[in-house]
């Protein structure tokens, strides 16, 4: 076990000594953090554009623009047909609102007309944001309308000009508007934590499956630069060569990770003081199931650059198959397939601690799942692992 | 011959259908220097691998300090230091950091790792760049480093794998003169080399290896005596003589 951790402190080391590879590892994680921050730490705002074909151009297709365009954060740009029709077809925008000819004529002569909507695929979400926005304009004008005839049909007869009429609902409308019966009140707490629950347990993933490339490519350098044989020459025994290289590995997959979860813990205060140990142990436990994987890539490679590929290949496919930015439907094919996937499991556990306020209890069998594969990982590269054909 | 500490019995290993070990046998007495010659593809490595545990031998027996390589390999493994015939250093790392790192896989605390890591660092004359990386040392000085390394551990079989290849002769003979001076303190050293005129320099035994057999095993002076006066006749017109003038590689 000395000797075992005595290998481990030299890879360490030999990482520190590596000034490229080491700031390229801890600076990776600082600058992923950075990019989240930018992306979802400031106050979240609605920020979107309303795509309007406007083919009436009279009085209330005007009255409906300029609510739009009132709107917090959303603003409108106007589009001929033909402008419309090549942006949807570029997917440049994914939805445009049309006010058709005629509009304003309809609603001036008491006459039903609708909107339209032509979108690309099933749009963003995003975009079906601003379309509930469109929705809530015209259905702001239809209420109007329906007051105005409702209050017109009431006092008809009774020697009410029209033009009265039109006022006094106007000005009712608006101080509704300014001071209405419900009201939403809006209170922001800290960034956005909803964005980093659902993207941090991902990014911390990635993070940890680069153990699997770093622990397949130490042994076969160390078998380059003719060092395995003669450490294996020594008493060391190759139990404990690859425990030793199996404890760095997880200690740098860790590292990284660490100031990852550090940094959201101060930042986004997404973590209580259990919670933030409860993914550290989640972590060190999926790194060692990454480790582990990667020994049995160093056993099976024969020079550094197969080791590489073949562990940027399978972590690649284990990223994929893990839903790791998103998510995968329970009853499909996929979801099975993605069972193979040891992110899967790590997600899951990261999600139910990070984002649904669950224990380490709730996680068990994802923990499990990963200490399993990390012991039957480390058996299988024991099983293959050899100094050189031949040799044990 | 002193009291046999390595014996070697009829030993055979085959990479796939290649023989790369047919039958060889020696024995190697307690304070000797035993050379191992041969062309390339002799068989030397491989049998070197073998003796060091790296490599099981498909057959044969080897036998190091009263231990059987296939019973005891660990407590063999604290009997010998190996010196590849590749550089085999961590090249980010001093000196001083590599020594006192195989010094503790070769069962030594950190205490005496450090100590024998210095005494060897002034035998070899690098005291005073101990603590310099390796990677900016020059070729002599690594192959100085390289053979350092292999005295950690205070080991008492030494196989020294083509130790001064590519070496200046300032290098060169520190290295002749630890190896005599290993030898002098009884140490036991397993020697390959291509230069036939250190064989015969510092030898007490050789072995000539082809086609993975031993096909001559004598001391320099009886082999040399075999095609001529050993006064006249070199070790290279004897291994030329047994091996052939063919190219090899």
């Amino acid at each position: 076990m000395k000797r075992a951790l005595y290998i481990a402190l030299n890879e360490v080391r030999l990482y520190l000594r590596d000034k490229g590879d080491l700031s390229f590892s801890l600076l990776l994680p600082i600058v992923t953090f950075a990019l989240i921050y930018a992306a979802f730490g400031g106050p979240m705002t609605f920020e979107g554009t309303a795509y309007v074909v406007d083919e009436d151009k009279g009085y209330y297709a005007s009255v409906f623009l300029e609510k739009l365009d009132g709107i917090e954060g959303l603003d409108v740009e106007l589009l001929t047909p033909a402008e419309a029709d090549t942006k949807l077809e570029r997917s440049d925008v994914l939805l445009v609102t049309y006010i058709p000819e005629g509009f304003s004529r309809a609603l001036t002569s008491g006459d039903r007309t609708q909107l339209s909507f032509r979108q690309r695929g099933n749009t963003a979400q995003w975009d079906q944001v601003v379309a509930s926005m469109v929705r809530g304009v015209a259905e702001d004008i239809n209420q109007e309308f329906q007051v105005r005839g409702q209050v017109s049909a009431s006092l008809l007869g009774q020697g009410v000009s029209q033009e009265h009429i039109d006022v006094a609902v106007q000005e009712f409308l608006e101080q509704e508007r300014e001071d209405p019966v419900v009201s939403v009140r809006e209170e922001t707490l800290g960034g956005s934590p909803d964005f980093v629950n659902q993207y941090l347990p991902g990014i911390v993933t990635m993070y940890v499956l680069f153990a699997i490339t770093l622990s397949a490519r130490v042994i076969v350098e160390e078998r380059r630069k003719g060092t395995l044989e003669r450490l294996l020459t020594t008493r060391l025994s190759v139990g404990q060569l690859f425990l030793g290289k199996f404890f760095a590995s997880i200690s740098r997959g860790f590292v990284q990770t660490l100031i990852l979860l550090v940094l959201s813990y101060i930042v986004f205060q997404i973590f209580t003081p259990l919670s933030f140990i409860e993914c550290l142990v989640i972590t060190l436990i999926f790194a060692a199931a990454a480790g582990a994987l990667g020994l049995v890539i160093a056993s099976i490679a024969r020079g550094e650059e197969g080791a590489t590929w073949i562990a940027v290949v399978f972590s690649v496919i284990t990223f994929m198959l893990g839903g790791t930015f998103f998510e995968i439907a329970k009853d499909s094919a996929f979801y099975t397939i993605s069972r193979l996937s040891i992110n899967t499991y790590a997600n899951d556990a990261f999600n139910t601690i990070i984002a649904k306020g669950g224990s380490l209890a709730d996680v068990g069998p994802e923990l499990g799942i990963l200490a399993g594969v990390m012991v039957v990982g480390l058996l299988v590269s024991r099983l293959f692992f050899r100094v050189m054909p031949g040799g044990k | 011959m002193a009291e046999a500490f390595l014996v070697a019995e009829d030993l055979h290993k085959s990479f796939n259908d290649f023989k790369a070990v047919n039958g060889v046998s020696f024995t190697i007495g307690k304070g000797e220097i035993f050379g191992l010659l041969g062309p390339n593809g002799a068989g030397k490595t491989t049998t070197i691998r073998m003796l060091s545990t790296v490599l099981e031998p498909d057959s044969g027996e080897i036998t190091i300090g009263g231990y059987s390589i296939r019973q005891d390999a660990e407590a063999i493994r604290g009997l010998i230091g190996v010196c590849p015939q590749d550089l085999a250093l961590y090249e980010d790392l001093s000196a001083l950091e590599n020594m006192v790192f195989f010094g503790r896989m070769a069962g030594l605390n950190g205490r005496d790792a450090r100590t024998q890591a210095m005494s060897h660092l002034k035998l070899m004359g690098l005291e005073d760049r101990a603590r310099g990386k390796v990677a900016k040392y020059s070729g002599g000085m690594k192959r100085r480093i390289n053979l350092a390394i292999a005295l950690m551990g205070s080991p008492q079989l030494v196989f020294l794998d083509e130790p001064t290849v590519g070496i200046d002769p300032q290098s060169r003979n520190n290295i002749f003169e630890t190896i005599r001076g290993l030898r002098d303190k009884g140490m036991t050293i397993l020697y390959t080399t291509h230069y036939m005129e250190e064989a015969d320099r510092l030898c007490d035994r050789i072995a000539i290896m082809d086609g993975g057999k031993v096909i001559r095993m004598d001391t320099p002076y009886q082999l040399k005596g075999e095609i001529g006066s050993p006064d006249k006749v070199t070790l290279e017109d004897v291994f030329l003589k047994l091996t052939g003038r063919s190219l090899r590689d």
